[in-house]
């Protein structure tokens, strides 16, 4: 049986590994490490703000990341172009996460599934809850873009997104768990697999997570997950009947 | 010296990795030549399988690369698209010829259950159907990570090593004399995964 995942995403500014909260930096968990081990996927995104570092320092972390990184390695922030996608390929990932790129050109979808297949792109979702119910947003959460978000998805995998990773802006670090109508919103509208980000902060999230729909449990609170917290978290969702890798 | 076949598709740097992890010298690349010095090939890939074997033609790899594992059984493993296109056809984006090393066809994966997702994400069993070298210290239904939309039909169920339940049961690895094949990403599934190609690489 399928095994449902648990990811951990990392953030970079400009090289250097932060945590957000309401998708602005945080700094106090930077010297935690990954337990690749137990983990059972990597997601890294490079969020420095434009003209605010060097690209080069990004590329220089996914290629150490990449070298004793024995689990599938997505990588994202500031995809705008098929040659981008390449200098990540060529850093070492093995899939893209695309975002705010895709939103100004839902070609780039396209693009990217043709030359790399669909299980190559990741179509990344920030999603902000409104009165109608929930509104993407992009450039960092700053723009509203009229989109709702399960549309976006459905369009996402007809363009070739081969899994959609939806992230709540406002649960951005706030451990109070996942938004579960958010999830289950995206997840009964596509066929492909969804990720959700965006909350989690107790094992009983994840199993929460799942029971909506995700496939993959995400969480870049990085303090939690030290080598003894992932096996705890699976031996804790094992026990609740969900089939994790242990 | 471990030739991974370079035809433009996919992570060829994290299969470089893990070779290099189990203590053998990778060369990447598309020179027929170079590849003939080799000890073993890898055929890695993930894509489609159209492009596939186009930039295979393109390269003038088809040829080579048939003589020196089809007809001089130089050891082959086949990853992910590099299992499917030994195949002798795939319905991937239309019809497609394959390298047609093993009488098998590719289609699109259609789980009999409608809740599983397609494509197929994520760390699943690796049931061994035979005995196999590959699988020399793997527990049975260890875990790999897949990542795919089409699978594969084997004519002949004695080629078919190891299955993995989804929705049915799935081919997931498969061995035709010395060309093994595996559905999924030894490179990407840790342990298991970097066990599996040590044994390829000093036992296949």
């Amino acid at each position: 049986m399928l095994r449902k995942r648990l990811i951990t995403v990392l953030t970079f500014n400009n090289g250097t590994l932060f945590r957000t909260k309401l998708f602005q930096p945080d700094y106090r968990y930077t010297h935690n490490f990954v337990d690749a081990w137990s983990i059972d996927e990597i997601v890294i995104l490079d969020v420095t703000r434009p003209g605010q570092g060097e690209r080069r320092n990004f590329l220089d972390v996914v290629t150490r990341f990449a070298h004793d990184c024995f689990v599938p390695l997505a990588v994202g922030g500031g995809i705008r172009s098929l040659d981008d996608v390449r200098e990540l390929m060529a850093a070492g990932a093995d899939k893209v996460v695309v975002n705010t790129g895709a939103v100004e050109r839902p070609d780039l979808i396209t693009e990217i599934a043709r030359q790399y297949g669909s299980q190559c792109v990741v179509l990344s979702i920030d999603a902000r809850r409104n009165d109608d119910g929930y509104e993407v947003v992009s450039h960092f959460a700053s723009r509203p873009t009229g989109h709702d978000p399960a549309e976006w998805a459905v369009r996402g995998e007809a363009l070739g997104a081969g899994e959609v990773l939806v992230t709540s802006v406002e649960r951005d670090g706030a451990l109070q768990g996942y938004d579960l109508a958010l999830a289950r919103h995206v997840a009964e509208a596509v066929t492909i697999p969804v990720l959700i980000l965006g909350g989690a902060g107790s094992w009983k999230h994840f199993a929460d997570g799942f029971a909506a729909g995700a496939s993959a449990a995400c969480t870049q609170n990085i303090y939690h997950f030290t080598e003894s917290a992932i096996a705890s978290a699976k031996k804790y969702l094992a026990k609740q009947g969900v089939p994790v890798r242990i | 010296m471990i030739g991974i076949v370079d035809y433009g598709l996919g992570n060829l740097t994290s299969v470089a990795g893990a070779v290099e992890k189990v203590g053998h010298e990778p060369v990447v690349t598309a020179d027929p030549e170079t590849l003939s010095w080799a000890e073993k090939l890898i055929l890695p890939g993930v894509g489609a399988f159209g492009d596939g074997m186009a930039n295979l033609r393109d390269r003038g790899l088809v040829e080579p690369l048939t003589n020196l594992v089809h007809g001089a059984g130089k050891p082959l493993l086949g990853i992910c698209l590099g299992f499917q296109l030994i195949a002798r056809s795939s319905r991937e984006f239309g019809d497609h010829e394959g390298l047609g090393w093993i009488d098998a066809h590719v289609v699109r994966l259609t789980p009999d259950d409608p809740g599983l997702r397609v494509p197929h994400v994520g760390w699943n069993e690796l049931h061994q159907a035979r005995t196999c070298v590959l699988f020399d210290g793997v527990p049975d239904d260890a875990l790999f990570y897949y990542v795919h939309s089409f699978h594969m039909e084997v004519d002949d169920d004695g080629l078919v090593v190891g299955r993995c339940p989804y929705g049915g049961p799935v081919v997931a690895a498969v061995q035709a004399g010395t060309v093994y094949a595996v559905q999924f990403h030894p490179e990407k599934s840790q342990q298991h995964g970097l066990t599996l190609l040590r044994n390829f690489l000093d036992k296949g």
